[in-house]
Formats: C-alpha cells, structure tokens, sequence
C-alpha cells in the first residue's frame, strides 16, 4: 500500500478525508481501474465506480480491494444515473469516454456525458473537485519547430476537424464543456491530460512509434522521443490532481520520466517480445505521403477518408521534447516506476499476451 | 437551390450529409437533435448554418424542401408525419416505420399532399446492385424469376457494437418491437420485394438466438432468422439472417427461367450463370474459366470505377438521394416505388408476429434413436 506520506503529501494537503466518497467513471477501463486501486492504497474508504457493464469478475480479476469499493452499473447519458452517482461524491474522477470510431459516437460518449455528469455535480454541495480525463493529443504542434518543447502551454488545436480523428475531437468538445462549467458553475476542476499510456493490459505498439496499416511495419518515429506514461504511474498523477490543494482550473500534462527515442523502443520490443521486419520512413516522406493522401481524398470527395492528412503527421511525428515539471511541481508527482522497469514490465505482458494467443 | 434539413445527428446523419454535400445544387440548411451537443458537432463538421434542438424550430426558421430522418425507428412516424405535415418531402432510413400501417398512413398523407418519400435502401444502389437491375430489366433471366435467395449477414464480432448493444439492456435495438432484426432485415427483404411479382405473399418466418450468443447469456435477443417468400405468381424466396455465418455474406441471387444471377454486395461481384452446356468433359472444363473471367472482369471494373472516383463506400446512398431528389425536382419516378415500401412492412409484420407466437407451423421432425 502506497503511504500517502512518503509521497509528501499529509491529510492537510489533500482536498478531502479518507471517508469522503470518490466517484470513478470508467472504472473497469485499462487506467480506470489502476486510479481505483490507487485510491484504495492511499486509505480512501469509499470509492464509487461506475461502469457500463458492472462485470465484477473483471473488476476482481484486476486485484482490487472490493469490500471499499461500490460498484454502480450505468450510462452516463442517463441523466438519472448521473444524479445517483454524484449523489455526496466529493471528488469525482471522470475517465469514461467515446472510443469509438465515429464522430457521433466520441462526441455522444464523451461530449455529451461529460456534460450530464457536471449538471449534476455542480448541484452537489459537497463537491470539491472534478478531474477530467482528456488527451494530449487535443493540443497543436503546428507552431513548435521538430524538437521544440511540448508542454501545458501549448495551444489546443483549433482546427480538429481537419485532422479526422473523432477520439480527439470528442475529448476536445469535453473540455471546453469542462471549461465552461468552471466558469459558468463555479464547479472546481482540473483537468489532466495523459500521454500515450502503456502497460500490461494493452499490448498495441502506438501509432507515434509506428504502423503496420499497410501490410509491413513502417517505423515512423525515428529518433523522437515518444511521449509515454506508464499506466501506475498515470494513474496516480489522475489520483493527485483530485487530492492536491490549491490547483483548480489548472491542466496537466502527464509524461514520466526518461522517455525513449522511438528507434529505442523498437529495437526493445523486438529484442524482448518478437523480431518482426521494420521499414524505417523519414518524417519527409511520410509527410509527403500524408499530404498525397489528404489531396486524393479531398479530390475524390472521400472516397478515401482522410485519416492521414498533414496535421495528423504533425502531430504525431514531428518529433517534439515534453516536459512534466508542472505535474511534478504543482501535484508533487514523481514517476514511481522508472520507464526501464516500466517497458520490463509491458515487454513481459505482451510476450505473455502472445504466447497465449 | 434544395434546402435540405437533418434530424437526428448520429453516425447515420454523418453518411448523410457527406453524400449529400457531394450532389451540386443542394444546401444543408439545419441539424437537429433532440441533444443539442449532437447537432453542434455535426453543424460544425459539416458547415450547416443552423442547428435545433426541436423540430417545430427547423420546420419554421429553415422551411427545408426536404427533411432526413435519421433517427431510431420509434420516432420515424412521428417525426416524417410533423414534416409531411410543413410540406417537407422526406427521407426516412431504414426501417421505414415500426409497422406497415404506419407505413401506410404516411405513403397516404405523401400522396394526398403530393409530396415525396423514400426509405434508406441504399445497399439496392450500389453498382453490383445497379448492374444486376440492368440486366434484369434487358431480360437476361429469360423472365421473371423463379425463385430469389438473399443472404443478410451481421457480425457480432465488431466488439464494440456488440458490447454497447448487448451490454445496455436499455438500449434502443432492444426496444423495437422486431428487437435486432427489425433494424437490419429490411435491407435484406427489400432486395427481394423489388422482383416480387404481386402482393398477394405467404410468408414462413422461423428465428432463433445462436448458441453463440446464448452463450454470452443473451437469449432476449434473435439473430438466426430464416423467411420463406411465396407470391401469387408462385415465385418464391429465402431470406437468411444470420449473425453466426462466416465470412459475414451480403449476397442476393435472381434464378430465371433461362439463366440466374448472383450479386455479391460485399464484394461488388455481379456473376452471370447462362443455361450454356458444352459437350461432354467440356461442361466441366470452360464454365470455370468463363466465371473466372467474370470475377477478373468485375475486379477490373471496380478498380475502374475506384479510379474515377465512383466507388465511394456510400455511393448507394449517393445515387438514391440524387435519384430521390430528382423525383420531386424533373418529376422523375421514385427509386423506391411505396409498393416496395409496403410490402417490406408488411413481410417485416408477418415475421416478426410468427417469431412472437412461436412459429406454430414449424414441426418438430421425430428424432432418429436407435441408428
């Protein structure tokens, strides 16, 4: 169990006791649960988890301490559900989302429940604090030279549509409607944007890295740095932002520590998981190639949809360098788990994923 | 200038407003949705002007020409009612109605105010289907056909449409009246409606949950279904659902009396099969090569059809609304005749009453013991 203290934190720095009740949506989700299982380590004593599909097995599958838990099977777009999970939560930890590959879908899931679920927060006296999951992937890099430092202060894009990814733009529609509750409402909130987050429990190589779309694995990422957070340690940066006094309104950024090149991670993976033939792409071509691709789809009126276009190359394979000093100084965050541990951890899950299979 | 209004802006509308924004001569004017955060993200993907959270506000500020209703099936009456009623034409997705007097009802109050309408049986306009129509109506069966086989597959195995569908009991596919198949099947029944020869139809309906999902603990919910189709000119039909068949197959076979038909949707295939025999060993060494032909000659003209840019993964749905829009434009008939419409209610009607009173007319055949 995780001491509260010796992460420097006492109760006097925390926003609420142990016996205040948490809400977790998305609760059964790959960081979801690992933000559950933190908050029980740290002595909370009453953790509401909301989930579509109230799969206990699951849940206990995932080593969880249950006998603090209650578990709330519901839908966010339910108004009535939202009500009843709120009801004397005094932090609320808002992981569900729109996965899904339709705009419709994104904007419904994430969007749209966002938006039920602070109507009834914000009625909620005793709430203190809504931490609101979003991505980094919502913020532009188009004025950042390659290599230029990516941090908080980088601008949201302003123009998501162009870049065809209805995960993003949902995430994005939620944060304006988390910005706008904290101004119209008075609804305190942070809000805590991860970066690519990795772990046992999902074992896809991230697109930053590279993609094998088109029959062999093309490296993408050269010599970037690929922003990674691993999973525990993601986890607790979500549980900090909703304890830690005094950072309301505040976004945070979440990379840990000693990211790797990409070309690293690669030549990694394939040593400790599988050797598989890579095609190294220079980010010219492939930009060059992202921009054939939009031009063909905007010339054939979609008839391929413009899932690689110029700004999507952009931000994914620039190549920028991150910072976590506001998450570290203002959460008191530290990466507990070092990234060599970290990829030990996520090679060995995925060899054991693939062995099984 | 076509003034066109959206109502209902979820992942069916998103197909909608991009193939109509691919016709010249027409103006989304409005999005609505009962949730406003909806019609927000589609207004502003697709540059519509306005965007309501009621219908009576896009009827009276837009006065569209014509309305799409792409919402679930229990608001389509309702909604296509409210809009014949402001002297919208309109389009309703599939399934066009709950039941065929609903269906009835609207084709009549269209056809009282001379106004239009059409369902979304977009699949019956892609190219495969186009080209089967063609040769159909140069009368390369020989005449009318004997007999339609139509295969509608659904796979469970997109994880994420299962999950939300079989994880939320609550949800909207549930609470139809047919459940699963009165969502799905009309595109699979209109296919073979449109070669029917009369409306005077029996129908034998058989359903069943798989032991797939039985396994997954759902058994609320039917998706094996099989339909046998006869009409008074003594065509007859099958009509398979199946959720479990692999690969999922989306096909419709025509047999003629001289020569038949198979149109494969998934793959944009059409195969000719001509009463052609050959002497001797020769009926078995040429038919393969002249099918192989066949398939090479289909994939050459789909790649043709990519190149020219006519092979957009819509462009059923691209063609029905041009052809739907030009109904009520030049007067030209509609792509969809409403005996079509009709008589897939009516068929839906029947099968989903036979599914609820338990097929009585399905017999249990004695099973064989001692063997």
């Amino acid at each position: 169990m995780h001491d509260p203290a010796k992460v420097g934190l006492d109760g006097s720095e925390f926003t609420i006791t142990p016996a205040d009740t948490i809400l977790v949506t998305g609760a059964n989700g790959f960081v979801g649960s690992r933000v559950v299982r933190t908050l029980l380590s740290y002595g909370f004593e009453r953790v509401r988890c909301l989930m579509r599909t109230a799969n206990i097995s699951e849940f206990r599958e995932k080593g969880l301490k249950w006998e603090n838990v209650e578990i709330v099977e519901g839908n966010l777009l339910s108004r009535d559900t939202c009500k009843a999970v709120t009801d004397g939560a005094s932090v609320i930890y808002h992981l569900a989302a729109g996965v899904e590959t339709s705009y419709a879908g994104c904007v419904l899931n994430s969007a749209v429940a966002t938006r039920n679920l602070l109507d009834a927060a914000a009625s909620e006296p005793k709430m203190k604090r809504f931490v609101s999951i979003s991505s980094i992937a919502v913020y532009s890099n188009e004025k950042i030279p390659r290599g230029g430092l990516f941090d908080e202060a980088c601008e949201v894009d302003a123009r998501l549509v162009d870049r065809n990814e209805p995960y993003t733009y949902g995430k994005a529609k939620q944060d304006e409607i988390v910005l706008d509750y904290g101004k119209r409402a008075n609804l305190p909130y942070v809000i805590v944007r991860p970066s690519v987050v990795f772990g046992p429990g999902k074992s896809k190589i991230t697109d930053r890295i590279g993609t094998a779309t088109f029959g062999v694995f093309l490296h993408l990422g050269g010599s970037n740095r690929i922003p990674l957070t691993y999973v525990d340690n993601c986890a607790e940066a979500i549980v900090l932002a909703g304890l830690r006094r005094g950072i309301d309104g505040q976004v945070f950024n979440v990379f840990d520590d000693d990211l790797p090149k990409s070309r690293e991670f690669l030549k990694l993976y394939k040593r400790n998981v599988r050797r598989f033939l890579s095609v190294p792409v220079p980010y010219t071509v492939w930009y060059c190639f992202c921009f054939l691709w939009e031009w063909y789809s905007r010339w054939s009126e979609g008839q391929l949809p413009p899932v690689l276009n110029r700004r999507v190359c952009s931000v994914y394979w620039k190549g920028n360098t991150y910072s976590n000093e506001k998450a570290k100084e203002l959460l008191g965050w530290n990466p507990r788990v070092s990234m060599d541990e970290a990829l030990k951890k996520y090679f060995a899950y995925v060899r054991e994923t693939a062995d099984h299979r | 200038m076509i003034k066109v209004g959206i109502i209902g802006c979820g992942k069916v509308a998103d197909k909608h407003a991009s193939q109509i924004l691919r016709i010249r001569g027409c103006e989304i004017v409005g999005a609505c949705d009962q949730e406003i955060l909806m019609a927000d993200q589609l207004a502003e993907r697709f540059g519509i002007r306005h965007r309501f959270s009621s219908v009576q506000d896009l009827l009276a500020t837009c006065h569209p020409d014509v309305v799409h209703i792409t919402t679930p099936p229990q608001s389509h009456y309702t909604l296509a009612r409210q809009c014949l009623e402001a002297g919208c034409h309109i389009y309703v997705e599939k399934p066009f109605t709950l039941t065929s007097k609903e269906a009835e009802e609207l084709i009549d109050l269209a056809s009282t105010r001379g106004q239009k309408l059409i369902v979304g049986h977009e699949t019956q306009f892609m190219p495969v289907a186009r080209d089967m129509r063609r040769l159909i109506h140069d009368g390369y069966l020989g005449g009318p056909p004997v007999h339609m086989e139509s295969i509608y597959c659904y796979e469970f195995t997109n994880e994420r449409y299962a999950r939300a569908l079989l994880g939320d009991k609550t949800h909207w596919v549930r609470r139809l009246p047919g459940g699963l198949l009165q969502n799905i099947i009309s595109h699979g029944i209109g296919k073979i409606v449109e070669y029917l020869q009369d409306d005077k139809l029996s129908v034998l309906a058989h359903g069943f949950t798989s032991r797939v999902l039985e396994g997954m603990g759902e058994t609320g919910i039917i998706d094996e279904l099989r339909v046998i189709i006869l009409d008074g000119h003594r065509t007859t039909a099958y009509f398979t659902f199946s959720s479990q068949l692999s690969p999922a197959l989306h096909q419709f076979r025509v047999f003629g009396p001289k020569n038949s038909l198979l149109a494969d949707h998934e793959r944009q295939m059409l195969v000719r099969i001509p009463k052609k025999s050959y002497r001797s060993y020769l009926n078995q060494f040429i038919p393969p090569f002249t099918e192989a032909g066949q398939h090479a000659a289909s994939g050459c003209r789909n790649i043709g059809r990519f190149l020219r840019r006519q092979f957009h993964a819509e462009s059923g749905l691209h063609f029905l609304i041009g052809e739907f829009y030009k109904s009520f434009t030049e007067n030209a008939p509609l792509p969809i005749p409403y005996r079509d419409i009709l008589m897939t209610s009516r068929i839906m009607d029947e099968v989903f009453n036979q599914l609820r009173s338990s097929s009585p007319s399905v017999q249990q055949v004695t099973p064989i013991h001692n063997l």
